[in-house]
């Protein structure tokens, strides 16, 4: 049987900041490219975040994040899914992170960052090349 | 995670491992069904509570609600919430979760279903998502249904009380559509009840029932403003009057029923495949041919093919 799969993916925008326009743009972009997105919206923990992932069985998680929130949550999220036994979820990350620690981070286990530059199309194209089942 | 470990896990009620039984049936792998037969005997334990009604009525919120209060009281609750796939893309976005962060913060399990083109309101696989939650040992499943209004009718043959919620303001051209949504609802919740006009469309309910066919029990109508929570303690008091009602033998009667209905399906369903495949496409080409040229009719040749 043709596999009926589809790619799952989680939208979070933790932190307290802002607002979630970026995020919802981004979920549907990537509905419209076939894929299942799950929309928690604001102020989630990387706790709520990484429960949610796994009921959800998503393959990516998605973290949309504005202000300097990323150097406590990215690691907080990659320990909780490693205590978890879920390290093969793998975790995206779009917003403003300095280019000097993307490769720290990708090191760490964010698979790819998503700048202020990059469009919906780049992070599909991404997804997409990962060829999930 | 091969076959026999998800096997042992999800007889340790893993969440995982349920999540991942969730995924199989879904994309109706094979694999699921296999696995369903070793835990077959252990599902069908939880009391099933559905919520429909229109899109933005507050069905989520009161599914939050709900649930919050039921682990307040003890009870183990498991959700499933179903939005609608997307028909031009295959996609979906399911934003129901996103309104139960209360619910997902008391540790309940909610999955959020796409619909992936079935139509009446829920998934094809609903009723097997239900069984595989229930391996988590609820008390409690509660499934909400896209809210697509009239079509949202399949959650009766799934849940064993349901719940219909509406909403005032919605205006009139939905009124006429409420009567048939209404019949299914074993309690009737007028959510929003905040608002100014809430009272009205309780009153407008309330004759509307009186105008449908008498039922045994008489459908409540409960007022609630889910995002506060006011008014679930009442809804919870109806559930509990409902189930009492069903007792043991409407409950057993009502199942069955439901499950003869899905028995004749999937019987159907499978025979329809096999057939399928053995009759062939290159006779259903040329059949399909001869009915084009008006050489046979198609009754004849449809009782031609199934005799052969
Ligand atoms: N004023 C008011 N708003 C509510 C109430 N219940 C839900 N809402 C809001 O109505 C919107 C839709 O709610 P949601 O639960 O997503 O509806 P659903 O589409 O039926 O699942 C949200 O913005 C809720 O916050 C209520 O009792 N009163
Ligand atoms: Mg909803």
């Amino acid at each position: 049987m043709a596999s009926k799969g589809k790619i799952r993916v989680l939208i979070a925008k933790p932190g307290l900041d802002g607002h979630d326009r970026g995020a919802k743009v981004i979920a549907r972009a990537l509905r419209d490219s076939g894929m299942e997105v799950i929309y928690t919206g604001l102020r989630q923990t990387p706790e709520d975040i990484v429960e949610a992932a796994i009921q959800e069985d998503v393959h990516f998680i998605g973290l949309s994040i504005l202000s300097g929130a990323h150097t406590h949550i990215f690691p907080r999220v990659i320990d909780l899914l490693k205590e978890k036994d879920a390290e093969d979820i793998k975790i995206i990350a779009g917003g403003i992170i300095p280019d000097e620690e993307i490769p720290k981070w990708n090191e760490m286990g964010i698979e790819a960052i998503f700048g202020p530059g990059s469009s919906t199309k780049d992070i599909i194209k991404y997804i997409d090349g990962k060829n999930i089942e | 995670m091969n076959k026999e470990r998800l096997i042992e896990k999800l007889s340790e009620a893993n969440v995982r491992a349920v999540a991942r039984l969730i995924t199989l049936i879904e994309n109706e792998n094979p694999l699921s069904e296999e696995i369903l037969k070793k835990v077959w005997k252990e599902t069908g334990k939880s009391y099933i509570i559905g919520i429909t009604g229109p899109p933005g009525a507050g069905k989520s919120t009161i599914v939050d609600s709900l649930a919050k209060f039921l682990v307040e009281k003890g009870k183990k609750v498991g959700v499933l919430a179903v939005d609608p796939t997307s028909p031009f893309s295959g996609g979906a976005v399911l934003g129901d979760r996103l309104r139960m962060t209360g619910a997902q913060s008391s540790g309940i399990f909610i999955r959020s279903v796409a619909s992936r083109g079935h139509l009446g309101g829920l998934a094809a696989t609903t009723r097997l998502l239900i069984n595989a939650v229930e391996l988590l040992g609820n008390d409690y499943t509660i499934v909400e249904t896209v809210g697509a209004g009239q079509g949202d009718v399949e959650i009766v043959k799934i849940s064993d009380t349901t719940i219909v919620v509406e909403v005032p303001g919605l205006g009139d051209e939905v009124q006429a559509q409420k009567a048939g949504i209404l019949e299914i609802g074993d309690i009737l919740v007028v959510n929003k009840s905040d608002r100014p006009v809430s009272d009205r469309l309780a009153r407008e309910l309330q004759m509307m029932l009186s105008l449908g066919d008498k039922k045994d029990l008489e459908s409540p109508i409960v007022p609630t403003t889910a995002t506060t929570g006011e008014g679930i303690d009442e809804l919870w008091e109806e559930i509990k009057k409902h189930q009492e009602y069903l007792g043991k033998g409407r409950f057993k009667d009502n199942r069955l029923e439901k499950l003869k209905y899905e028995l004749e399906n999937q019987i159907s369903q499978k025979l329809f495949t096999k057939k399928i495949v053995e009759i062939g496409d290159k006779e259903i080409t040329k059949t399909s041919k001869d009915i084009l040229n008006r050489k046979i009719d198609p009754f004849t040749a449809v009782d031609n093919i199934i005799k052969e």
